[in-house]
């Protein structure tokens, strides 16, 4: 439960991060920082009730789009500003660096498997986009 | 209408260096050039090109083309302002001067440094905790992330490309992170490398090329992600390197 609190407080700030990093306007940033939060939400939800990381990844990926659209009605602004900063938290990095450091222990088992982890996750994100 | 038609690829230019869809930039540009009075606009956008064809009602056809040198970055607030510039135009098309001026007003409205160390800074403290570090790591990863925006405020522009930058950048903080490790074992290697991979990690562009390839923008959507496919495996090999010479 704590792992799950921190997640998704850490989402918020990464998020948060990354939207300023991206020059967003001050007054869009709660709502590009909220994104992230749901969408990390809606991954750890959906991993509850589905194996692997390819549809969860796929789910929050279209929620996050969604979220960004009904915004950008919303808001009058570009459904980008809230889709990018939101979808951050789904980027494969850890399953990246598994991948290449069990390519240097020469552990190749351990790295194709982290490797598929990434490219799915990677798949996920960009089809779960193109859906709405 | 020489000088219109450089505007329009002007603004093209600004939309697809800050992280604007092939789509979007196509159709700005298309949208924006019947407004002012064009009776066909022929398009042709790639990732680092942009060919426009403007034909006049007097049957005069007018031609240039872009080059795009300078690899892509996301600016939000530039994207808006550009956005919200074409929507103006599309309604009622503003004089050439004024629209060189907004033009020139939405180019010079880049990010300040500060904020841009400070979210940087954030962002990878908060993924390191993200993936389970703990607060000793975290403050680690700030400290490189810091690092990192120096890194590529200087070093960036002597680079030849961004394979090398990455290379370099990930060969460097990999060195200082592992010399961390060495000095103080209780700290997480993996955690912390993990925090800045994601943010230099080219996440985004894979995600948008592979969007690129979907709705139709083949050959965008391949270069970008050769190209994205080559800065992570350049990212990989120098952290990689790190962690082989000091034998972490």
């Amino acid at each position: 439960m704590r792992e799950i609190v921190t997640q998704l407080l850490t989402a918020f700030l990464g998020s948060l991060g990354f939207a300023i990093l991206f020059h967003l306007r001050p007054r869009l940033l709660p709502w590009a920082a909220l994104g992230g939060f749901l969408c990390w939400g809606c991954y750890l939800a959906c991993c509850g009730y589905l194996e692997g990381v390819f549809f969860p990844c796929l789910l929050a990926s279209a929620f996050a789009e969604l979220y960004a659209e009904v915004l950008a009605r919303l808001l009058r602004a570009p459904s980008t500003l809230f889709y990018v900063p939101a979808v951050i938290p789904l980027v494969p990095g850890g399953s990246l660096f598994h991948a290449m450091s069990a390519a240097v222990r020469n552990d190749w088992a351990a790295a194709s498997a982290y490797g598929t982890t990434t490219g799915l996750s990677a798949l996920g994100i960009a089809i779960g986009m193109s859906l709405i | 209408m020489e000088a219109l038609l450089d505007q329009l690829l002007n603004i093209g230019e600004l939309l697809l260096q800050n992280g604007a869809e092939i789509s979007r930039v196509e159709e700005t540009i298309s949208r924006m050039g019947m407004a002012y009075g064009a009776v066909e606009m022929q398009v042709f956008v790639i990732t680092y090109s942009i060919v426009v064809s403007m034909k006049m009602p007097d049957g005069r056809v007018l031609t240039q083309t872009r080059r795009i040198t300078r690899p892509a970055g996301t600016d939000f607030l530039r994207l808006e302002a550009c956005n919200a510039l074409s929507r103006r135009c599309c309604r009622t098309p503003l004089p050439l001067e004024e629209l060189t001026a907004e033009v020139e007003r939405i180019r010079t409205r880049s990010n300040s440094r500060l904020r841009i160390y400070g979210s940087s800074m954030l962002a990878v403290g908060s993924f390191t905790l993200f993936f389970g570090g703990g607060p000793a790591d975290m403050l680690v990863s700030m400290a490189f992330a810091a690092l990192t925006c120096l890194l590529q405020e200087y070093l960036m522009p002597i680079c030849m490309n961004r394979v090398i930058f990455n290379l370099i950048c990930s060969l460097l903080i990999g060195l200082g992170t592992c010399g961390c490790v060495l000095l103080f074992p209780v700290l997480q290697l993996d955690k912390i490398m993990i925090g800045y991979i994601m943010l230099l990690i080219p996440g985004l562009a894979m995600t948008n090329s592979v969007r690129d390839i979907l709705v139709g923008n083949t050959i965008s959507g391949a270069l970008l992600l050769t190209e994205s496919l080559l800065w992570a495996g350049a990212l990989a090999s120098g952290f990689m390197l790190a962690i082989w010479i000091t034998g972490v």
